[in-house]
């Protein structure tokens, strides 16, 4: 893959990365949101559905939890853009510099330029290390915020079973469950494509 | 890229342009050189497309290391788009451009070149013995736009008043006012926007002693050329368009 391929390669895959956190950022909204319905509904169920009154915070919790890794995702994603830019500009500039030192041939300065050159050489490649660091760091950061997208599907299960002894209220509860089961869901194939996103980039290195 | 000696004397003013590879769907520019014994103040550097090319053609005349000033004499991209390439060769120059533009031509990258905002006013920019005025155009045409008047060489780098649309390839100077008057009404009536703009820099630049007047697109006026030219362009209605 050419260097300028390689740039546009690297400002899509970051961009897309803030798609798919936009929609996490969504969806843990609602799965908030979703939690305190359950509770108001568990609180009017009373003893039928006293199994289900702890398992509203938990999912509060977890919401909490996503948000908070998605606010520290999209803060490093947007650092990464800024690398992008930076290295796109690195790559255009060491590209030009060598375009000059070729037009320049046998001009009583051209030698001048080495120096420039070789700046820019050494930071496009700090540029390009430092994005592969912070590759890896945003992978571990995405696998982090899986597991809360994990522990709400084990929650959702267990929310059906106990929905399953709330009497009356045993519709309204299923729908908590698989609300939260369904947004479990989405963030997982979210951060999924995330996650292929960054490989693809780290492929083309 | 050609180069044209336009006045040597204690420094040097080198005019750069007709670059023969350049893409025929992008206008033609001058780029201009003030060279002194340690430095250089390159005017209106021009567009991304060319940097490699003027770079090159600069390095006829100085080392990286003595290109130590920039001027833009508006945001435009054929005047300073190729900036971020600019601000990787050069981490130590200055560029003097308007003050009101600095937030729109930092979107084109400059993190190391410290960045001059020129008033309203103008002001002046010395390079070593040459002292030279920089001369309010506002509205000819950008809103913040500003011209180098040189009194020792007797030169006005007058941007884009006085820029004419032409074929590839043509002459430098200007050997025929009345033939060149068609090539530049259209650009001056619709890229120029204010009568009154205009009237302001004609009283203002009417009171300079100028040899040279040097634009940034076509060709450059010598001589009786630049009285022409003021009495043309103060009889020329502008910002016709409608």
């Amino acid at each position: 893959m050419s260097k300028k391929n390689k740039a546009k390669s690297q400002f899509v895959a970051v961009a897309s990365i803030a798609a798919e956190l936009s929609a996490v950022m969504y969806v843990a909204k609602e799965i908030s949101l979703a939690a305190a319905n359950a509770k108001a509904i568990a609180f009017r169920a009373g003893e039928q559905a006293k199994g289900f009154q702890p398992i509203t915070d938990f999912i509060n919790e977890l919401a909490k939890e996503t948000i908070q890794l998605v606010n520290e995702i999209n803060e490093h994603a947007f650092s990464l853009y800024q690398m992008t830019v930076d290295d796109y500009r690195r790559v255009a500039a060491c590209d030009a510099f060598a375009q000059v030192a070729k037009l320049a041939e046998g001009a009583p300065y051209a030698d001048s330029l080495v120096e420039s050159s070789n700046r820019a050489q050494q930071k496009m490649l700090t540029c390009q290390s430092n994005f592969k660091l912070h590759v890896s760091q945003l992978l571990e950061q995405l696998e982090a915020v899986m597991h809360p997208a994990r522990a709400a599907r084990v929650i959702a299960a267990n929310s059906r079973i106990e929905a399953s002894q709330a009497g009356e209220y045993l519709q309204s509860l299923q729908a908590v469950a698989e609300s939260v089961d369904n947004a479990a869901q989405v963030i997982h194939d979210n951060v999924q494509r995330c996650k292929s996103a960054l490989s693809i980039i780290n492929i083309s290195e | 890229m050609k180069m044209t000696k336009i006045y040597s004397g204690a420094y040097q003013w080198i005019m750069y342009g007709r670059d023969e590879n350049k893409r025929s769907n992008i206008i033609d520019t001058n780029q201009y050189l003030i060279r002194t014994a340690n430095k250089c103040l390159l005017l209106d550097p021009g567009g991304v497309e060319l940097f490699a090319p003027m770079l090159a053609a600069v390095l006829h005349h100085a080392p990286v290391d003595q290109i130590t000033d920039l001027f833009a004499s508006h945001q435009d991209p054929d005047i300073i788009s190729s900036l971020g390439l600019w601000d990787q060769a050069l981490p130590h120059a200055k560029l003097h451009a308007p003050a009101l533009w600095e937030g729109f031509l930092r979107h084109f990258g400059c993190e190391s070149i410290e960045y001059v905002g020129i008033p309203d006013n103008g002001g002046q920019i010395q390079i070593e013995n040459a002292e030279l005025q920089i001369i309010p155009a506002h509205y000819l045409h950008s809103s913040a736009n500003f011209h180098i008047y040189d009194p020792k060489a007797k030169i006005l780098m007058s941007g884009d008043v006085g820029a004419a649309l032409e074929a590839d390839g043509s002459p430098i100077y200007v050997d025929n006012f009345d033939a060149h008057i068609e090539k530049m009404r259209f650009f001056h009536q619709r890229w120029m926007p204010s009568n009154q703009a205009k009237m302001n820099w004609i009283q203002r630049v009417r009171k300079l002693d100028i040899e040279i007047m040097a634009p940034q697109h076509g060709r450059i006026f010598k001589g009786d050329d630049v009285k022409r030219f003021l009495d043309w362009f103060e009889a020329l209605q502008v910002g016709t368009a409608t």
